[in-house]
């Protein structure tokens, strides 16, 4: 993990303490080989396109990012000030790793690399989310992902 | 968000930085990686290294153990530690505080010019810039910003209200000065490019101002995003 003597205060406390839903079920959703995966990406770094309108602070509303987004002009507009940005700034794929799922589909380590990924506000309230997860899901479906990769940053 | 995947029928795997967090929440499928916030996939540039990263958790995927896997990521990510010797390629003059709006408002421009071309070098390095939030280019920052100083509640186009233009300026000016610090030679860590901002340049103390005059402010979206979004808490002045 992150290590939580190494992150300062009062993030430390925020992080360790945040509140998180508790479930009454355990899905468990099992497919074939990561060979004959197709993968989406969900990050919760509030991407953005250059020149697009940053998150709303506590949104919980998913965007759609296309695979096909030039690299150089993905921004993160997350709210928060107190995790690192000098890495994602020399390097997306860091937080956000379209390169490298790229150069796995091209090997055959993976089967395909799903046209649209989505983006959320990572500090917002999961339960603010059930109508974003409605959207990924459909999306996802209908492009037949057979393989999420969750990235919080 | 895992949860929620999973049962509307997709298979997740995650890629997990706060260990408390997935021990609560206990996704399907997870790493959990000992990298600083804000860098999942561990060290930039190092496409064998966030390759290992992922491969572990796309590997995940082929599972069928559940309902709860997870995994521990063996290795801290090189750039963790400060870089022994680093000097920022941004040379600067000693700091002295302005006082006046017209005194802050010059020194920052004077500084921006310094370090603009270095920037500069660092988007031809790395091929991009994360600038872009602000809705405005650098030459008009010295004077939108420091204005805020005199009690002016300027706007952007981009932006619906004085406080977001000013909080999304500030994200800009912290990303402009860390990626002008890191345009030569081998990276510093980011608790030294921290460190220069925060204690050695006019646009860090120029944040640290405009935090308090927005938390004194009668606009309480400013007094809002002032008091949370400008300075980090570890970088306040004591």
């Amino acid at each position: 993990m992150a290590r939580l003597d190494d992150i300062p205060e009062p993030t430390r406390t925020a992080v360790r303490d945040i509140p998180c839903p508790s479930f009454e079920t355990w899905p468990f959703v099992t497919g074939p080989k990561l060979a004959e995966r197709r993968i989406g990406i969900v990050s919760s770094a509030a991407l953005i396109h250059r020149g697009g309108t940053p998150f709303p602070f506590g949104s919980g509303e998913a965007r759609a990012v296309p695979e096909n987004w030039d690299v150089r002009d993905i921004l993160t507009s997350h709210v928060s000030i107190n995790f690192d940005r000098a890495g994602f700034q020399r390097d997306v794929n860091v937080a956000y790793p379209i390169e490298r799922l790229r150069e796995m589909a091209a090997e055959g380590v993976i089967a395909s690399v799903a046209d649209t990924h989505f983006t959320v506000m990572g500090s917002s309230d999961p339960k603010d989310m059930v109508e974003s997860a409605d959207a990924i899901a459909a999306s996802f479906h209908a492009e037949g992902v057979n393989g999420v990769l969750l990235v919080p940053v | 968000m895992a949860h929620m995947l999973e049962e509307r029928g997709l298979p997740t795997t995650a890629l997990a930085l706060v260990l408390p967090q997935v021990e609560n929440t206990r996704p399907p499928r997870a790493v959990i990686t000992p990298f600083m916030l804000g860098r999942p996939l561990g060290e930039p540039n190092d496409p064998p290294f966030q390759r290992r990263v992922l491969m572990q958790a796309l590997n995940l995927l082929e599972r069928t153990d559940g309902p709860v896997i997870l995994e521990h990521f063996p290795d801290d990510n090189p750039s963790w530690f400060d870089r022994p010797g680093w000097q920022p390629g941004v040379s600067l003059p000693a700091l002295a505080i302005p006082v006046t709006t017209a005194q802050w408002q010059a020194a920052f421009a004077a500084e921006l010019a310094l370090v603009l071309p270095v920037w500069d070098r660092f988007k031809a390095r790395f091929g991009r810039t994360t600038v872009g939030l602000a809705g405005q280019t650098p030459e008009s920052w010295a004077a939108f910003a420091t204005s805020f100083l005199d009690g002016a509640l300027p706007t952007v186009a981009l932006h619906d209200t004085p406080a977001l233009a000013l909080r999304f300026l500030a994200d800009d000016i912290k990303a402009l000065y860390g990626e002008a610090v890191q345009a030569d030679g081998p990276p510093p860590s980011a608790r030294q490019i921290d460190t220069w901002f925060w204690r050695r340049t006019i646009a860090g103390q120029l944040l640290i101002a405009l935090r308090t005059v927005a938390m004194q402010s009668e606009n309480n979206a400013l007094k809002t995003v002032g008091g949370r979004f400008f300075v980090p808490t570890p970088w306040l002045p004591v």
